[in-house]
């Protein structure tokens, strides 16, 4: 039988704390073919490291058992650790006794200890039968697939196409640009958020390694790590995207008035219409929910098609369809703001001058429905009294829990901006729960608002309420003060939260990628790896994988393009060889591993065997993901998971029986 | 007493704290961040007095017995907005109700009203019975006057319930 080493980590106190190491180890040392135990303050310190190589030469030992954190933690550590010593890095266990056992039962250290026992004895009787495995290595492709072109998805693309990678960068909407392009300044610095996102767009789009695909949407995604393979469907712009010099004078002989989805409604456009003033392409689309000719027949209208005087218009224009490869993807389809009219005591919706924070950014700016004067959508008349309520919809148990990270700063940038605009003579109020002004430079901006006469309610509003004259008017209690303020606004402006994008479960779906309990799509360590979804090559940046501001976007966007460099740069990767093994002599090809692989890795094949044509299963290697799940639903058990094996885990199971008898307990 | 009075030199007591945690089913209803939505909103506030997001922090903080003893309790008109609108699922009103048992359980002074309506509905089986009501014109209005059926009060099956529900206890 292999020689075995066992190693009980303290980790500080996080275990030593509450399970009795010493006994743990006294107990391991008379566990058969154990030949040394031990225990140490880090097992993944230096020395701890040190002391497990060490041991694996002086004893030649031939399985290593580890009881210490969770093996997510630690796992590859240690593995690395041993196969410098020698050792087949697979022949090592973990225990967990951290996450486990002493967080789980830190109220009861007596019963932990013997918990602590029985989990070593069970790694022992797997770690006897585990079995020396070696990574497999494939080639990449050396293209990425950026999905959504806001600000992270930019950043992500230059710095991938900068590294030489060629970029696909898929953006549903007719321009890139995305939430920041909507924005008037940028917080802290009160930067015009179009100067320094225009250049950005811009050089996206000259750029010779991005292929820049507005307008399209991605439908289908196969293919595992450093191969996949995307179908991308390009809807139809009914404008040559060559032929198009964006004059607008189709638009301007357009008559079919439709709401600008860019100024969030609060002006209108025309059926054919460039998406917004620096567009990238700067290229007209027509609606075919309201075109005349596309909605109705071939003759009728046809204005546009006059006044284009570069024959750009094509009415006959299908939708096409795009396949490429890839070897990663970065996610970065960013996030929505919430939709206040769900909050119905806050009015919005129900009264025109209850705006959102996404809504004033286009009143205030200079390419907005009013040109850039603070009006009152009702009148159009100069506010006197303005009011910001914060936290709606975020921080709030009935809609999403979670702050939402830019409100506070949102608003205080909105409260400055007011003041400069309207001068010394408006009343500026912000109604707040909690100001959180966390990033760099921020809480010295909220003292700049505090500078200009702002006045901070803490207190949030229960209600807004409307006069038969239109006249707003709302109490709030001031915990400063310990007063009720009647307040009466010309203008409310709600800030309103970042929520999860309506379209991420069907993105989570197509890319295998799960959504956290926020909705927003989950990272696969909230701490170690931010910038990865569990689903190998598959990257997350910006606002899809929770609420963020820009310099947050655009720092997480050129992390995620720094990992994607790091994993297609050698053109080859190393794949875990823990994967699902068909043994083709027990498969009687029934398909249902087939059916249920989530990962599309099980391939049906037929073979000669006996002289008859055979149906076999078989796994690709390269796309499973060793879940289990078709080792659990083989009905004649033909499918063996590799360093899972039945015999390994019934072992353990058997082990954690035994020790029942022992102690004269059930098991 | 008002509120000010009893707790300035008072100090917690966390097994009152406890006890109405207990009635209250856990923490859940007075797990609140001090948003003061429900102090904004309050239909009791301008006339009353009532805040309660400081009765929250005083249930939290442990002054119960003050709570319990003083009248501020009494001035809940039960509209309910404080509860659909906490962001945080928290509910004053579901603590002033509490408060209200344990100021009864202690035999605290309850407000003559409520006194009132409980002796009303014990005699009659209604909190209110039927009044007459005088006009600006003076002039004496009463369902019968207005053509209004009549109302009976569940005198008796209420009383036969009421003794029902004695004897179980």
């Amino acid at each position: 039988m292999p020689k075995i080493g066992i190693y009980v980590c303290h980790c500080g106190l996080n275990i030593a704390g509450v399970v009795d190491v010493k006994r743990v180890v006294e107990y391991a040392k008379g566990l058969p073919d154990v030949a040394v135990a031990r225990n140490y303050t880090y097992m993944c310190s230096e020395p701890g490291q040190r002391m497990i190589q060490d041991d694996i030469k002086v004893h030649n030992l031939e399985r290593v058992v580890i009881a210490t954190c969770s093996p997510r933690m630690h796992e590859e550590t240690f593995r690395r650790a041993v196969a410098e010593a020698g050792l087949n890095p697979y022949l090592l266990e973990i225990v967990n006794l951290r996450e486990h056992v002493s967080w789980a039962h830190s109220d009861e250290p007596e019963r932990a200890t013997e918990k602590a026992i029985d989990l070593v004895r069970m790694g022992v009787a797997r770690a006897m039968l585990l079995e020396p495995l070696e990574k497999t290595r494939v080639s990449v492709e050396r293209n990425v697939l950026v999905v959504g072109g806001g600000i992270a998805g930019m950043q992500a693309s230059l710095d991938l196409a900068d590294a030489g990678l060629r970029v696909y960068l898929v953006e549903k909407a007719q321009s890139i640009g995305g939430r920041m392009a909507q924005l008037d300044k940028t917080f802290p610095t009160l930067d015009c958020s179009a100067c320094i996102l225009t250049p950005k767009m811009v050089d996206v789009a000259k750029h010779p390694n991005i292929t820049l695909l507005t307008n399209s949407e991605v439908t289908a995604v196969k293919g595992f790590v450093g191969n996949y393979e995307v179908s991308i469907l390009k809807k139809p712009r009914y404008v040559d995207e060559k032929a198009c010099v964006g004059c607008e004078l189709c638009t301007k002989v357009c008559p079919v008035k439709v709401p600008d989805e860019f100024n969030e409604g609060l002006s209108q456009t025309r059926a054919i219409s460039i998406y917004s003033p620096y567009a990238v392409p700067k290229v007209a689309t027509i609606s075919p929910k309201h075109c005349l000719r596309l909605r109705f027949n071939k003759d009728v209208c046809g204005k546009c098609v006059e006044a284009c005087e570069a024959k750009a218009i094509k009415f006959d224009q299908q939708p096409e369809t795009i396949q490429i490869k890839v070897g990663g993807v970065v996610l970065a389809v960013g996030s929505e703001v919430f939709d206040a009219s769900r909050m119905a005591e806050l009015g919005y919706g129900r009264y025109k001058n209850v705006v959102s924070n996404i809504e004033f950014e286009r009143i205030v700016n200079a390419s907005g429905p009013t040109g850039g004067k603070i009006l009152c959508p009702s009148n159009k008349q100069v506010p006197k009294n303005v009011v910001f309520v914060q936290c709606v919809g975020s921080r709030d148990k009935r809609f999403h829990e979670y702050c939402c990270r830019v409100g506070c700063m949102a608003t205080l940038k909105q409260a400055i901006l007011t003041r400069e605009h309207l001068g010394k003579d408006v009343n500026v109020y912000v109604c707040f729960n909690d100001m959180r002004a966390f990033g760099k430079g921020y809480d010295e901006f909220y003292r700049r608002a505090r500078d200009l006469d702002i006045n901070f309610v803490a207190g949030l509003p229960s209600d807004i309420r409307c006069d038969a004259k239109g006249g707003l008017h709302f109490d709030v209690y001031d915990k400063g003060t310990n007063k009720l303020l009647e307040l009466r606004p010309d203008l409310i402006v709600l800030a309103n939260g970042l929520v999860p994008n309506s379209d991420l479960g069907k993105i989570g779906e197509l890319f295998h990628v799960s959504r956290s309990a926020d909705g927003f799509l989950l990272e696969a360590h909230p701490k170690l790896r931010p910038l990865e979804s569990a689903v190998g090559g598959i990257f997350l940046a910006g606002a899809c994988q929770g609420p963020k501001d820009i310099p947050d976007a655009v720092a997480q966007a050129s992390g995620a393009a720094a990992k994607v460099v790091d994993l297609l740069a050698g053109g080859e990767i190393e794949l875990e060889p823990l994967k699902a093994v068909v043994d083709k002599d027990m498969c009687s090809g029934c398909r249902i591993c087939e059916s249920i692989c989530p990962f599309i890795a099980i391939e049906m094949k037929t073979e000669k065997a006996d002289g008859e044509e055979k149906l076999r299963a078989e796994v690709v290697e390269a796309m499973c993901q060793g879940c289990g799940l078709c080792v659990a639903a083989c009905p004649t058990s033909a499918i063996k998971m590799r360093h899972y094996t039945d015999e390994q885990v019934l072992a353990q199971v058997q082990a954690a029986c035994a020790g029942g008898e022992a102690k004269g307990g059930g098991c | 007493m008002g509120l000010t009075d009893l707790t300035s030199m008072a100090k917690p007591n966390l097994e009152s704290r406890e006890k109405i945690l207990r009635k209250l089913g856990g923490r859940e209803l007075v797990n609140c961040f001090q948003c003061i939505k429900c102090t904004s909103g309050c239909t009791a506030l301008k006339l009353l007095e009532l805040k309660p997001h400081e009765i929250i922090k005083l249930v939290n903080t442990g002054f119960v017995d003050e709570l319990a003893s003083s009248d501020i309790i009494w001035t809940c008109v039960t509209c309910l907005k404080c509860l659909q609108r906490c962001p945080q699922r928290a509910s004053p009103y579901h603590v002033i109700m509490a408060l209200r048992n344990l100021a009864v359980e202690r035999e605290a002074k309850v407000p003559e009203g409520y006194l009132k309506a409980v002796s009303r509905i014990l005699e009659i089986g209604l909190a209110e019975g039927v009044q007459d009501v005088v006009t600006r014109k003076m002039e004496i209005l009463n369902r019968e006057s207005l053509k209004l059926p009549k109302i009976t009060y569940p005198k008796e099956s209420f009383q036969a319930a009421f003794m029902k529900a004695m004897e179980e206890r």
